[in-house]
């Protein structure tokens, strides 16, 4: 119980710091009373295939949290080498690479680049993989996935 | 058996002993031929039906004859000496028709004691006392409405003169008498007491004094009481009443009511218990009236007594006992409430003025109810009223920290320095302890009723201690910036006070800001004592206010471009500094402060203080004595409408005038000579005159800021949740945004806000959700 104490008070610190800075194109908060479940927003980067994209994520946090990593899912589903058909994200620093250092802002940002730069090397959707070099075949596939999906 | 001759005569004879029989009650009959009379019915064992036949006749008689002649004297009339004059010769018709009565009275008791069936009279033994009781239920049957009238009158001539006996002593150069309003030539008093006895004598003796003048007796008293009462306690509060009624009760009141009873004498008889019980209740039900009366009065003067408390607290005392005799409280605290609204908590009352009240409301309630809980009921719309009010804060906070005689908080506040704690004293008190009266709502804690002082309560009204603290950093501040030589001191002693009663941290704010001005001064000798800084400007002397602005209220935004000489020199300033405190440096502040200009134009020489804006635009004047308004906004930096305001300080001055629309010169010399009189006169008026207003970010310009806050926590909700009612963004933000300044924050407060937000477009309202708009 204290360390669930010790957890919501780095989250709630975490959300002020967040809603301080205000990053443009990244933003969370709870889904409600329960401060370990929260809903990001990513905005796809500029001058990538994303840009103009809004992706909404899950953030869940264990209680062992900030010494395990949030586990993030994407809840608008997305086409991306790294993403898989149920949202699942492959990212070092969500598994192997986390440190406590990280937090729910960093978190959000590293996914925002991996959109732009997805590492193709181990690929949860081999489609979009194979498809990424083609940056215009990309797009234009990119672009129906989304419409069809976004308000899902 | 007799014949009927025989009866004829013993008729003759009966009727002769009784003439009731035919309606008349003088007889000429003796006891002996009485006695006669009687052997002759009891041989003929008629004793019985002959009784029966004179109590029928009697009755009748009474209900004939006696009675309708006793009340055709009850007229209904306007003077009140004609109506003791009818009641008097209607109760002496009275008095005379049943002394008629007493020889076949007397007779009839023979009579019946020869019966010996043991049957009671109307009701009674005794043949007298059954007569009583048949005059009694005759009277009272034929009751007319109106009897009362001329009773009333009776006993309110008589008792003016009984009155008067106890008063007169001072109005002797009366023509007329006071008791019986004549002429003192022939003055009626001795007459009307006599009488009065006399009447009420004989009332007693027919048992008829309680039923008949009771009730006009009881009204009538009462009427007297209140309007004694009326007369002795209107307007003065300073004086306890209450001896002084019980004493005209006893000595006058009650006095006059035992002669009644008594017959003249002014003791009541030792034996008689039926008289010493009807006076000690009447008197109980007279002593409560009073109490009563004279409460309602107090109760009625209660907002006064109040305002004028502690002067008045002898009436304070006098409606504490009264209230433990009377039932009165439940309307003590609703008169007092109604009071209090009426005449207090509306728009025309200043709030320092209800701020007063309320400390006096406390005062006096505290005394007269030492549990609070009246004081709780009582001021609850006060404390509402006042959370309405912008200004409470800063009424509050300023009369806390003013001194001089006026200021009652203040001395409040010293009071509680000097008395400490004394917890430890109460706990033996515990043997004294009482519980809560009935009416105390039984979700307070009795002690916190008891402990919470004026100051705690007037800061309850908020709830919290953080807006007092703030409102008065705020006032500091203005205090500290507005004075060039600071008094220190006496703000330290405020402030120590103060910490006393909020504790160190929420005040140690305050503390930086009173250091920060100490070393301000220090720094400043220091600066002043490198050579550089002096040598570089030798003209103008410059003392810097070195504030943390960390620690100090958020100042209003204002721009001001400083002339360029004294920008180089607070250049230097800031160099010097630099200088001496390594690793730091200073960020000006340019329109706070005071500048001390002396003005020499033509033969005319001021000497000034003012603020560093209206010096700025008099310096301009000096490089060039003609300037528009559009050019002084160009150098100032300054808005126009702004500019225009501050310049009317110096047309005032007679320093400078419009030439035309929004274009200003400088009066020279020669002008200002023929200008000199009249404006000698005025500029004493404005130097007074520079405005005062607080430069201080105002209590709503700081709210909104935090507000401001919130909005980036809305945002951050709707971004992510899409769309949410009103309360749901309430709970969110009570739960998530509750570390942020000025986290209280109420449902109507934030639909404002969010509707000012819909209104300027930054959010949409759809069917009970608010939403971003889409972008």
């Amino acid at each position: 119980m204290k360390d669930n104490h010790a957890v919501s008070k780095r989250l709630q610190k975490e959300l002020m710091e967040l809603m301080r800075c205000a990053d443009k194109g990244i933003s969370a908060f709870p889904e409600s009373e329960n401060l370990f479940k929260w809903i990001g927003t990513i905005n796809g980067p500029q001058d990538t295939v994303y840009a103009g994209h809004k992706y909404k994520l899950s953030l869940e946090f264990p209680n062992s949290y900030p010494y395990a990593p949030p586990v993030v899912k994407f809840l608008t589903p997305c086409f991306h080498p790294n993403v898989d058909t149920c949202g699942l994200i492959c990212l070092d620093i969500l598994k192997d690479k986390w440190t406590a250092l990280y937090d729910v802002r960093t978190v959000l940002l590293s996914i925002q680049s991996l959109l732009g730069e997805p590492n193709t090397q181990s690929p949860l959707n081999q489609q979009a993989s194979y498809l990424w070099p083609n940056q215009a075949a990309y797009k234009k596939y990119l672009d129906e996935f989304y419409n069809k999906h976004k308000d899902s | 058996m007799s014949n009927k001759e025989d009866l004829d005569v013993y008729w003759k004879k009966i009727n002769y002993a009784f003439p009731i029989l035919n309606g008349t009650l003088s007889s000429d009959c003796t006891t002996e031929e009485y006695e006669e009379i009687q052997e002759i019915i009891v041989s003929l064992g008629i004793q019985i039906r002959i009784r029966d036949l004179v109590l029928i006749h009697i009755e009748k008689y009474l209900r004939q004859q006696v009675v309708p002649s006793f009340w055709s004297k009850f007229i209904k009339s306007d003077v009140e000496v004609k109506g003791f004059q009818l009641f008097k010769t209607a109760v002496n018709d009275l008095y005379e028709s049943v002394t008629n009565f007493s020889a076949i009275l007397r007779k009839l008791t023979l009579l019946n004691n020869s019966c010996s069936d043991n049957m009671p009279i109307f009701g009674e033994k005794d043949v007298l006392l059954g007569f009583k009781q048949l005059l009694r239920a005759t009277l009272l049957a034929q009751l007319p409405l109106e009897f009362q009238y001329i009773i009333y009158f009776f006993y309110k001539v008589s008792f003016n003169v009984f009155d008067n006996e106890y008063e007169n002593s001072d109005m002797g150069d009366d023509v007329l008498c006071s008791g019986c309003w004549n002429d003192y030539s022939d003055c009626n008093c001795t007459y009307i007491v006599k009488v009065f006895h006399d009447t009420n004598r004989k009332l007693m003796e027919l048992q008829l004094l309680e039923r008949l003048a009771g009730q006009v007796l009881t009204n009538f008293i009462q009427m007297r009481i209140e309007s004694h009462i009326q007369k002795l306690c209107t307007g003065t509060f300073d004086v306890s009443h209450i001896a002084f009624l019980e004493n005209w009760l006893d000595t006058t009141v009650m006095s006059w009511l035992i002669r009644i009873y008594c017959a003249g004498s002014s003791k009541p008889p030792p034996d008689d218990k039926n008289v010493q019980n009807a006076i000690s209740k009447f008197k109980q039900k007279l002593s409560y009236y009073l109490y009563h009366s004279y409460t309602k009065l107090r109760i009625d003067q209660l907002f006064n007594i109040i305002i004028e408390y502690p002067d008045s607290q002898p009436a304070v005392d006098d409606i504490k006992l009264c209230l433990d005799k009377t039932d009165l409280r439940p309307t003590l605290c609703k008169n007092l409430q109604t009071a209090l609204e009426t005449r207090l908590l509306h728009p025309g009352v200043n709030t320092s003025e209800i701020l007063t009240a309320y400390v006096s409301t406390i005062r006096t309630l505290r005394h007269l109810d030492p549990s609070g809980v009246i004081l709780e009921t009582v001021t609850k719309p006060v404390r509402n009223y006042l959370r309405n009010r912008e200004d409470t804060v800063r009424s509050v906070v300023s009369s806390l920290t003013e001194d001089g005689a006026g200021s009652e908080l203040a001395e409040e506040l010293a009071k509680f320095a000097g008395e400490g704690d004394d917890e430890n004293d109460k706990e033996d008190l515990w043997d004294e302890w009482n519980p809560d009266p009935v009416d105390a709502d039984p979700k307070v804690n009795s002690g916190d009723r008891k402990a919470s002082d004026i100051i705690s309560m007037l800061v309850n009204v908020y709830g919290s201690k953080e807006l007092f603290v703030n409102e008065y950093r705020t006032l500091l501040a203005d205090r500290l910036l507005a004075q060039s030589v600071i008094n220190t001191e006496k703000e330290i002693r405020y402030l120590e006070l103060l910490k006393l009663r909020f504790g160190e941290s929420q005040l140690h704010f305050c503390e930086v800001m009173l250091k920060d001005v100490s070393d301000s001064k220090r720094i400043n000798a220091l600066i002043h004592q490198d050579n550089n800084f002096e040598a570089s400007n030798d003209k103008i002397t410059c003392n810097g206010m070195i504030l943390s602005a960390q620690f100090w209220p958020p100042f209003k935004d204002e721009s001001l471009e400083l002339p360029v000489i004294i920008k180089q020199l607070l250049e230097n300033y800031t160099k010097s500094f630099e200088a001496l405190k390594g690793n730091r440096t200073l960020s000006w502040i340019p329109h706070l402060g005071n500048v001390n200009i002396e003005i020499e134009i033509g033969d005319k020489k001021l000497d000034l203080t003012v603020s560093p804006f209206n010096a700025t635009l008099i310096m301009h004047f000096q490089d060039k004595p003609e300037w528009s308004l559009d050019e002084l906004h160009q150098v100032m930096k300054v808005p126009v409408t702004i500019l225009r305001r501050k310049i009317t300080y110096w047309q005032s001055m007679g320093l400078i005038t419009e030439k035309s629309t929004d274009y200003f010169v400088l009066v020279d010399g020669s002008d200002a000579h023929k200008s000199n009189v009249s404006t000698n006169q005025v500029q004493e008026m404005i130097c007074e005159d520079e405005e005062a207003e607080s430069v201080m970010a105002s209590a709503h310009d700081q709210r909104e800021g935090e507000l401001q806050v919130f909005w980036s926590y809305i945002v951050g909700m709707l971004t992510n949740l899409d769309s949410l009612p009103l309360d749901r963004i309430h709970q969110m933000l009570k739960m998530f945004a509750s570390q942020a300044p000025g986290a209280e924050c109420s449902v109507q407060e934030l639909r404002q806000f969010l509707d000012t937000k819909v209104r300027t477009h930054q959010l949409v309202l759809q069917g009970g959700m608010y939403k971003l708009p889409k972008t």
